[in-house]
């Protein structure tokens, strides 16, 4: 028996022997899969008004005349449903032989072959041969629907879900089902594209192959997905997502449900913001100016040429990350030996960690001691759903770590000003993004033209990555393990789904070893495990959360109590 | 308990048995010798009434049924049949499969952009063909896998695909024996 809390007034219902306790005025078919009772739908999603058109729900309830669908019955005290009845058993045998008979049967070419419900209750529910010999109706396939959506009329079986998702959630109204009967079809009205910020939600809900996301058509099987949960690093929304990768490399991603931040969608944008980990602008060897810089490591493929036949790892010549980590740390120790601790300013791009950041703000405090400390958010268009206006993950979590100029310190735009007058010598930036479009490359050229050393810490090439004193290169979302901020306030944790290019590091771990140079001592590694509970400390609304409690749906700032 | 004890007689085995390795060794040298004549004759006339042949310069014609290396069946336009799908890739006991799939502009909208078969670790088991929804990779009856470099002996799309004409007796049995 499971109990249920609310203010609605609890019905006893018995589903398959099992008495359920629900709140009045839930669905009998929410109840049961909330309790892991599996009643195979298609048109119900928990997200959507109901439509009650696929019938795949039916179940038996006693005293009724007939078979009910369960997901538009409201659940009544002293209900007793039986959803395995005989009856059950051969009405969905019905339905799936009703929706297969004009289905194309694709399933090798069709992308959604794996995670297919028609797939999967073709095999629990259906009938392993058709008892048709007309030929199956055609319609049109690989329809470029919108910019990022493929149609195949084919395969759709006129749930209705994707109609209802424009209508409700992106409040667009493109899709409508056109024509009745055999003939009906969806299409958008008046041929305007399905193009809206939401755009690929459709093909999530949508439950068999007909409308599929553009950048994954026919890229890869998605039962050979590796699959992460993890937070979309796009804008400060942080969305809930699951990255699905395959040798090392991002194929997808896909939303994952979290009431409190993103029902079950995402927007388009974050969505196919990924290539910047994998493709060629990514930056994946140190250096130093002046000196050669390493020989580019060939990438793993099918043969791993990153490593010998021993296993060991193929390097090349030219430094290497602690020998850049060291040649920061000498560049800073110089100027604030020099010119005293105001000529050094950072200025950081909150893509970081919460724990990362807590590293670096202690790193600024108390070893450089520089009160020149600026937090560089790139801002963008934001809408009243999903998109914010603060274009990096990690700039709430900044802010509540206390990034920001200390006493007497300059903002963002007092730092660039002063590099341009030669009043601050060492310009030490944390992503680089985040400075070009926040300030604008015509204030931040002549800041670093008038500059003794750029130091950069980066993960992609941008317009300052060549005028870098030091570069050293960084782990990016994907590769990272930590806890991130997003805009309400909600601490979410990140998990690594590939594995960072040979012998890089993340930023974490760059400011333990940038701490251990400048103090001359060893510290211990960054662990972002233990990172979190001084993180939890150092916060006053963060105290009492734990690493292990964020879980994958993570916690409200202020839970912890 | 009583132990039984059971007395032998080595002196009386010791001769049956030489007796038996005689006559043994007797029937063995005629079965040669046999053997060895009828070979000598056939060859003289230019018959031979024996299985081996002078591999590599003659081979010999494989029974239907017979599993070598997996390969492409290659439609008559050129194109491989093969859609991509993965299922040999994840039916294969050994991982020797890897594809990359990607879209084309024909009707059949989706096909192989790599595809390689490490033939260093196939073990000709069949069940990628037995996966194979699309009757697009089939057990040869090839077995040469010789190369002068490991790399070598991974084959791609080109090394794989074989004719289908070619390929038509093992088609027509995979269609019997699956029952398809
Ligand atoms: S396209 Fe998909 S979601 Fe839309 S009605 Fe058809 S099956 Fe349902
Ligand atoms: S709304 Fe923001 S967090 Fe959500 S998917 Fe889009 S970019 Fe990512
Ligand atoms: S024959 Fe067996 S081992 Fe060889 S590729 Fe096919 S499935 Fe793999
Ligand atoms: S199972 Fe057949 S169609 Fe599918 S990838 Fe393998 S060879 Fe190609
Ligand atoms: S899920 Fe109930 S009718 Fe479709």
């Amino acid at each position: 028996m499971t109990e249920r809390s609310g203010f609605k007034k609890p019905v006893k219902v018995v589903i398959d022997g099992r008495e359920i306790v629900a709140e009045a005025g839930e669905m009998l078919l929410q109840v049961a899969l909330d309790n892991g009772v599996e009643i195979p739908h298609y048109c119900y999603h928990p997200k959507l008004s109901i439509d009650g058109s696929c019938r795949m729900c039916q179940v038996k309830i006693e005293k009724a005349p007939k078979l009910a669908i369960s997901c538009n019955t409201p659940v009544a005290d002293g209900m007793v449903v039986d959803t395995k009845a005989g009856e059950v058993v051969e009405a969905r045998k019905a339905v799936m032989e009703l929706l297969l008979l004009n289905h194309p049967l694709d399933c090798p070419i069709c992308d959604q072959a794996g995670e297919c419900y028609l797939q999967d209750y073709s095999f629990g529910h259906g009938r392993s041969e058709a008892r048709t010999t007309s030929p199956r109706r055609k319609g049109v396939k690989r329809y470029p629907i919108g910019p990022r959506v493929v149609f195949d009329q084919e395969r759709c079986i006129l749930c209705r879900r994707c109609v209802r998702f424009t209508h409700e959630i992106s409040k667009t109204d493109e899709l409508r089902v056109f024509g009745a009967g055999d003939r009906s079809r969806i299409a958008t009205s008046q041929d305007r594209p399905l193009d809206n910020p939401y755009s690929i939600n459709v093909a999530d809900v949508c439950p068999v192959g007909a409308l599929l996301s553009a950048d994954f058509h026919h890229k890869r099987r998605v039962w050979f997905l590796e699959e992460t949960e993890t937070v979309c690093p796009t804008c400060s929304n942080g969305c809930n997502v699951k990255i699905g990768a395959f040798r090392n490399r991002i194929e997808r991603l896909v939303p994952r449900r979290n009431d409190e931040v993103n029902d079950t969608w995402m927007c388009d944008h974050g969505r196919l913001n990924y290539a910047f980990v994998q493709d060629d602008t990514r930056l994946r060897e140190p250096a130093i100016a002046g000196r050669e810089p390493r020989e580019p490591v060939p990438v793993a493929g099918p043969i791993d040429y990153t490593r010998d036949s021993d296993g060991r790892e193929v390097r090349a010549a030219g430094p290497s990350v602690d020998e850049a980590i060291a040649a920061a740390a000498a560049s800073l120790r110089a100027a604030v030996a020099t010119y005293g601790e105001n000529s050094v300013a950072v200025v950081l791009t909150p893509t970081l960690t919460n724990e990362e950041t807590l590293l670096l703000a202690r790193l600024v405090r108390e070893e450089l001691k520089t009160p020149h400390f600026a937090l560089a958010v790139p801002l963008g268009l934001s809408d009243d759903f999903l998109i914010k206006p603060e274009k990096v993950a990690n700039a709430r979590g900044a802010r509540d770590l206390g990034v920001g100029p200390g006493d007497g310190g300059k903002d963002l735009a007092g730092i660039l000003a002063a590099c341009a007058s030669g009043e601050i010598k060492v310009l030490w930036v944390v992503g680089s993004d985040g400075l070009v479009a926040a300030a604008g490359l015509d204030a931040v050229e002549p800041a670093v033209a008038n500059l003794e050393a750029l130091l950069l810490q980066d993960t992609n090439r941008s317009a300052l990555t060549d005028r870098a004193t030091v570069l050293v290169p960084g782990c990016t979302w994907a590769e990272k393990d930590g806890s991130m901020t997003n805009h309400a306030g909600r601490v979410q944790r990140i998990r690594p789904a590939l594995r960072p290019p040979a012998g890089l590091v993340a930023d974490g771990e760059v400011f333990a070893r940038l701490a251990s140079a400048l103090r001359g001592e060893a510290t211990a590694p960054f662990e972002p495990r233990t990172a979190f509970a001084e993180v939890a400390k150092a916060v006053p609304s963060y105290v009492g959360l734990e690493w292990a409690r964020l879980g994958s749906r993570g916690l409200a700032a202020g839970q912890g109590a | 308990m009583a132990a039984r004890v059971v007395t032998v007689d080595r002196r009386s085995l010791r001769a049956k048995g030489g007796a038996f390795g005689a006559r043994a060794f007797a029937k063995g040298l005629s079965v040669t010798w046999r053997h060895f004549s009828r070979n000598l004759m056939g060859w003289v006339r230019g018959t031979p009434t024996v299985a081996t042949v002078m591999f590599p310069e003659e081979d010999v014609v494989k029974p239907a049924a017979f599993r070598g290396m997996p390969v492409l069946v290659q439609m008559d336009d050129g194109k491989e049949r093969c859609v991509a799908c993965g299922l040999c890739e994840w039916a294969c006991p050994v991982d020797c499969i890897s594809i990359d799939p990607a879209e084309t502009p024909d009707p059949i909208e989706r096909h192989p952009l790599r595809f390689d078969i490490d033939m260093g670790r196939c073990m000709y088991c069949g069940l990628c063909e037995e996966a194979c929804p699309e009757e697009a990779i089939v057990m040869s009856d090839r077995v040469e896998i010789s190369a002068f470099s490991r790399g070598g002996i991974v084959w791609n799309k080109e090394d794989l695909l074989v004719p289908q004409d070619q390929l038509a007796r093992r088609l027509d049995w995979i269609r019997r024996s699956y029952d398809r």
